[in-house]
C-alpha cells in the first residue's frame, strides 16, 4: 500500500492546489499538510500499485481535470426532487462537494439528531472535532489523503444517545459543472451508544461535462448502536466517482453496508471496516450492473482487530458489454482476535465475450481459532435453469431476464426502505432492458 | 494445554534429518557474479557459443531488474548477490559407468538421503524403479538406468550433457516457456546455471519408470541454481519426481530454479515434488531461500500437465508452479501441500493460464502453519478472451496449529470470456477439537491422532503422488508435525 511512486504531473498539480489555497480551506492547515506529506510519498497509484492494479488511474486523471468546485449552476429543487430516492428522507444536498443547505431540509430536524456543515462542525462542535479523520488514515491510502488535504465540504450527523432516528438521512451529491473537475465531498457519521438512523449516500451527475468525485465519508458506531448505510451510485455516463467509507465498530454494534454500483463510467469502491472492539458485527453488501464500456472496481478491508466479532461480505455482479468489473475484499484476522467468525462471498454472471472480471479474495490471518471463509465463482447463466424456464412456455429473453433478476435479488433483498427497494428493482429492470 | 505445550515443544525441538554436511572434494568458483563468472561457468561445462550468448543476454537483463520485495507476503533481509559462489563441483569426474567408481563419500550422502543408487541398480530388471539423476550442489553426478531408458529412445541425462549432446533439443525448447525476462530469479538462473536434468520422451512412448532428480546442496557459500527441461512429444507420458536437501547451517543459502515442462499433443506430463531443504533452526536462523520459477505448457490439444508438490522445507519459499493451457482441451492441475513451521515463510500457489478452448484446470491447496510460521496461497487464474468454456475450481484450505502463525490466501481471478466457469473456495480453521476428542476417546494419543488428521486433511493431495513418493510425503508430513498441537 505504501508503495512510493515518483511524483507525476497529476500528484504534482494536486500538491500545487493545495499549497495556492491552503489558507482558504476549512479546519486545521497541520492536518492537511500532514495529509499533503502523506499524499506526496504516495502519489497517485499506477498499475504497479497493487491495490489498484486494474485501474489506469493516472490516464483517467490526466484528463485535464481542474478544481473548480464553484457552483456554476446551482440546480433547482426541481431537479432535487427528481433525485430524491425515498419518501419522507431528510435530503441533504451536496452540489460539486459543497453542501448546499437552501436545498436541503435540515429545518425540524427529529430530536437526537444534530446535522451541520463538516467546515463548521469541526470548528464549533467538540464531538465532531474529536472524530474528524481519526478513522481514514491518510498513509493507508493516497485518495483518502488526497481528500484529507483538499476537502472541499460536506455534513457532520450526529445521533445522540440511544436515540432512534425512524427517517432515512440522504446525502444526495450532485456534480455539475462546466469544466472538467474533481469534487472531494467529507463527511462524518457519529453514532452514539445506543443510536439507531439508516444513512443513503446517493451519487448522481447532471449534464455531460466530466467529474471525478473523490468521496470520502468516516463512520464511528458506538456500542450497541445500529447503522444501515446505503450507497446508490448512480451517475452519468460522464461521471467518475472514487467513494471511500472508513467505519469503525464498537462493541455490539452493527454496522451494514449496501452498495448498488448502477451508472457512471468509472466507479471505485473503497469500503473499510475495523471490528475495534470484541462482540461488533458487520455487513457488507454489493451488487454492480456493468453495461457498455463502464469500470467498476470494488475494494473492500474488513479489519478483525478484536476477537469474538462477526462479519459477512456478499458482492454479485452482472457485466455486459465491454465492462469491467473488479472485486478484492480483504479479511485480516489480527493476533488476538480469538473466535472470529468472517465470510466473503463474491459471486459474477458475465453476459458478453468483451466483458471482464478480475476477482481477488483475499484472507489474511494471524490467530488460530477462528472460521474464515471466501468463495468467489464466475460463470455464465445456467443452462439447465434457462432450458427448465423454456420448457414452461418462457421465452429465451424473458427466462434470461428472469434469471439474471433473481440473480441480483439476493442482494436487494437486504435493503429495508421499501421505496430504496424499489428504486433498485426498476433499475434493474432497465438494465436488462 | 499443558499436554499441547510439551507436544509443540517437542515439535519445535525436532531436528532436520537431512542436516549432515558430506566432506566431498568440491571444487568452487570465486564468490560474486560478473560477466565472468557467467564466462567462468559457461567456459568450466565446455559449451557451445549459443548458450554463453543466452547466459550473457540473461546475466545483461538481470542487472536492470529488481529484487520482487514488494508483492510476496515474505519478509527477508537483502540478499548480497556478490556473496554467494555461483559454482560449486564435486571434482571427481562424475561420469562413471559402475557403481564402484562413484566417490565413496558421494555414495554414503546418497545412502544417508535414502535413495542408494546400489539399491537402485539392484532394483534393475524389477517392475516398479525409478531412475535417478541426482544432483549435487550444482552439477549431476549419476544418471542411473540410462540404458534402459535409451532403448525406448527417451533421453534422460543432465543438463549439461544434452546441450552437448541434443543441442537442437536444447535450443528449441529451453527459455520457450519461462523466458529469461520472466522474472528476476529466472533471469539470474538463465544466467549461472549450472546444471539439472534433461528429459525427453518421443512419440507415442510412456516412460516405463518413474524419472527422479535429487537436488542437494552440500557446500557453504554457495547457491544452487539448476534447470530442468522436459519434453513430452506428442502421445508420450512421464511421471517425474523431484526431491530436494540440504545441510544445516547458521547462513542462508538460495537456491533458484527453473523448470519447464512443454507437453505436446495428447501427451501427459505428471511431476512431483517433495521439497525438504534445510528450513532453518527454530530461531529462524540460517535454511534455503528457495526461489523457483517452474512452468508448464500445454502446447498443442488434449495435453495434461500436473504439479504435485509437498513443501515442508525451506526457510522461505516463492514458488508458483503454472500451467499455461493453450491448446484446445487440455488440462492443467496443481495439488499442493505446504507445511511451515518454527520460523519458516512460503508463499506459495500456482498460476492457470487458459488461452485454449475447453480447457480445464484444477487447483488443491493445503497450507498448514505452526510455530511463528507464515503461510500464503497465491494462485492466478486467467481466462483469456478466446478460452471458450474454460472451466476452473481451486480450493484453498488452511490449517492452524497455534496461535502465532499465520494462514493467508491470494487467489487473483481475471476472466474475460462468458462461457468460463470458475470457482474458488477457502476456508481457514484450526485443527478440530473434537475430532482429536474423538480419536483419543478410541484410546489413540493426542500425537498419533494428528497425524491421522493431518494426513486425512492432505489426503487429496497425497493421493496424487506416485507411490514410492507418497510413503516418503507422509512420513516427511508426520516428522514435520509430529503432535503439533491439539
Amino acid at each position: 500500500m505504501s508503495t512510493v511512486t515518483t511524483i507525476s504531473d497529476t500528484s504534482a498539480a494536486f500538491l500545487t492546489h493545495f499549497e495556492a489555497n491552503a489558507g482558504s480551506l476549512f479546519g486545521e492547515t497541520n492536518l492537511r499538510r500532514k495529509a499533503a506529506e502523506a499524499f506526496a510519498a504516495q502519489g497517485i497509484p499506477t498499475r504497479r500499485t497493487e491495490d489498484y492494479r486494474y485501474l489506469n488511474l493516472e490516464l483517467l486523471l490526466k484528463k485535464s481535470f481542474g478544481f473548480r468546485t464553484e457552483l456554476m449552476r446551482i440546480p433547482t429543487s426541481d431537479d432535487v426532487a427528481k433525485l430524491a430516492l425515498v419518501e419522507n428522507a431528510i435530503v441533504l444536498v451536496i452540489v460539486n462537494g459543497v453542501f448546499v443547505p437552501q436545498l436541503s431540509s435540515v429545518d425540524n430536524l427529529l430530536a437526537g439528531l444534530k446535522i451541520n456543515t463538516i467546515a463548521d462542525a469541526v470548528v464549533t462542535d467538540q464531538t465532531c472535532a474529536a472524530h474528524y479523520a481519526k478513522y481514514a488514515n491518510v498513509n493507508s491510502d493516497p485518495f483518502i489523503a488526497l481528500n484529507t488535504m483538499l476537502a472541499s465540504g460536506g455534513v457532520f450527523i450526529h445521533v445522540a444517545k440511544n436515540a432512534v432516528i425512524d427517517r432515512p438521512v440522504h446525502i444526495l451529491h450532485i456534480a455539475d459543472n462546466e469544466v472538467a473537475s474533481v469534487f472531494q465531498p467529507r463527511h462524518l457519521v457519529v453514532a452514539e451508544t445506543g443510536a439507531q438512523i439508516a444513512v443513503i449516500e446517493s451519487f448522481e451527475s447532471i449534464g455531460p461535462v466530466k467529474s471525478f468525485t473523490n468521496a470520502l465519508i468516516e463512520v464511528a458506531v458506538s456500542e450497541n448502536a445500529v447503522l444501515d448505510h446505503y450507497r446508490i451510485q448512480a451517475e452519468g455516463p460522464a461521471g467518475h466517482l472514487l467513494s471511500t467509507v472508513q467505519g469503525s465498530c464498537a462493541k455490539g454494534s452493527l454496522y451494514n453496508t449496501y452498495t448498488f454500483s448502477l451508472g457512471g463510467a468509472w466507479v471505485r469502491n473503497n469500503v473499510n471496516k475495523v471490528m475495534a472492539q470484541a462482540g461488533a458485527e458487520a455487513h457488507l453488501y454489493g451488487l454492480y450492473l456493468l453495461n457498455g464500456s463502464q469500470v467498476c472496481d470494488n475494494h473492500t478491508i474488513v479489519d478483525h482487530a478484536q476477537p469474538n466479532c462477526l462479519s459477512n461480505e456478499l458482492y454479485k455482479g452482472v457485466i455486459d458489454g465491454k465492462a469491467t468489473a473488479v472485486f478484492n475484499g480483504k479479511i485480516f484476522v489480527r493476533p488476538d482476535a480469538q473466535k472470529t467468525n468472517a465470510y466473503q462471498t463474491n459471486k459474477n454472471v458475465l453476459l458478453s465475450d468483451d466483458a471482464s472480471v478480475n476477482t481477488k479474495p483475499q484472507l489474511e490471518i494471524y490467530a488460530d481459532d477462528v472460521k474464515c471463509s471466501h468463495g468467489t465463482s464466475t460463470g455464465r447463466i445456467d443452462e439447465d435453469a434457462l432450458f427448465y424456464l423454456r420448457t414452461r412456455g418462457i421465452g429465451q429473453e424473458s427466462a434470461r431476464r428472469l434469471l439474471i433478476h433473481a440473480f441480483a435479488e439476493e442482494v436487494v433483498d437486504k435493503i429495508k426502505i421499501e421505496s430504496l427497494r424499489i428504486f433498485v428493482e426498476e433499475r434493474i429492470t432497465a438494465f436488462l432492458g | 494445554m499443558a499436554e499441547q505445550n510439551d507436544i509443540l515443544e517437542e515439535f519445535t525441538n525436532s531436528e532436520y534429518k537431512y542436516g549432515f554436511v558430506s566432506d566431498i572434494d568440491t571444487e568452487f568458483a570465486p564468490a560474486g557474479l560478473s560477466e565472468d563468472i557467467v564466462r567462468f561457468i559457461s567456459a568450466k561445462k565446455n559449451e557451445p557459443g549459443w548458450m554463453l550468448e543466452y547466459r550473457l543476454k540473461a546475466f545483461r537483463h538481470w542487472l536492470t531488474m529488481t529484487e520482487p520485495k514488494h508483492w510476496p507476503h515474505l519478509h527477508y533481509p537483502v540478499i548480497n548477490f556478490q556473496a554467494i559462489s555461483y559454482y560449486a563441483a564435486p571434482k571427481k569426474k562424475p561420469q562413471v559407468n559402475s557403481m564402484d567408481e562413484v566417490d565413496p563419500e558421494l555414495r554414503k550422502t546418497f545412502e544417508k538421503l535414502g535413495i542408494s543408487l546400489e539399491e537402485q541398480k539392484r532394483l534393475v530388471g524389477m517392475e516398479s524403479r525409478v531412475a535417478v539423476d541426482a544432483v549435487i550442489d550444482s552439477v549431476s553426478v549419476k544418471t542411473t538406468f540410462k540404458e534402459v531408458l535409451a532403448e525406448k529412445g527417451i533421453i534422460f541425462c543432465s543438463f549439461s550433457e544434452a546441450v552437448q549432446e541434443h543441442p537442437e533439443l536444447v535450443k528449441k525448447y529451453m527459455s520457450s516457456v519461462v523466458p529469461y525476462t520472466d522474472n528476476f530469479y529466472a533471469a539470474l538462473n538463465s544466467a549461472v546455471f549450472s546444471d539439472g536434468s534433461f528429459c525427453y520422451i518421443p512419440k507415442g512412448v510412456r516412460c516405463p519408470m518413474e524419472l527422479s532428480t535429487y537436488f542437494r546442496i552440500n557446500s557453504a557459500g554457495t547457491g544452487q541454481f539448476e534447470r530442468t527441461l522436459i519434453i513430452a512429444d506428442e502421445g508420450a507420458y512421464v511421471s517425474y519426481l523431484e526431491g530436494c536437501t540440504a545441510p544445516q547451517r547458521d547462513e542462508n543459502q538460495l537456491h533458484a530454479a527453473v523448470v519447464e515442462i512443454v507437453a505436446h499433443k495428447n501427451a501427459e506430463v505428471k511431476y512431483s515434488t517433495v521439497q525438504n531443504w534445510y528450513p532453518g533452526d527454530k530461531n529462524g536462523k540460517g535454511g534455503i531461500y528457495n526461489f523457483v520459477t517452474k512452468r508448464g505448457i500445454c502446447l498443442e490439444e488434449n495435453a495434461k500437465i500436473s504439479w504435485t508438490q509437498v513443501e515442508t522445507g525451506s526457510a522461505i519459499t516463492w514458488k508458483y508452479p503454472s500451467v499455461i493451457l493453450k491448446g484446445d482441451n487440455s488440462v492443467g492441475e496443481f495439488y499442493s501441500v505446504a507445511v511451515t513451521n518454527n520460523m519458516q515463510q512460503a508463499d506459495t500457489g500456482t498460476k492457470m493460464i487458459h488461452l485454449g478452448k475447453n480447457t480445464r484446470s484444477t487447483i488443491v491447496s493445503k497450507g498448514i502453519s505452526a510455530g511463528r510460521s507464515q503461510n500464503s496461497y497465491r494462485g492466478l487464474v486467467r481466462v483469456a478472451k478466446g478460452a471458450h468454456h474454460a472451466r476452473n475450481f481451486s480450493q484453498c484450505d488452511s490449517l492452524l496449529m497455534g496461535d502465532t502463525c499465520g494462514a493467508h490466501t491470494f487467489p487473483y481471478i481475471e476472466i474475460n470470456n462468458k462461457s468460463a466457469i470458475v470457482e474458488h473456495e477457502a476456508t481457514t480453521s484450526k485443527i478440530g477439537e473434537d475430532q482429536i476428542f474423538y480419536c483419543k476417546q478410541r484410546g489413540i494419543d493426542t500425537e498419533k491422532a494428528i497425524g491421522l488428521i493431518v494426513n486425512g486433511y492432505c489426503r487429496e493431495v497425497l493421493n496424487q503422488l506416485p507411490m514410492e513418493f507418497a510413503v516418503e510425503a507422509q512420513k516427511l508430513l508426520s516428522v514435520s508435525l509430529e503432535g503439533s498441537v491439539g
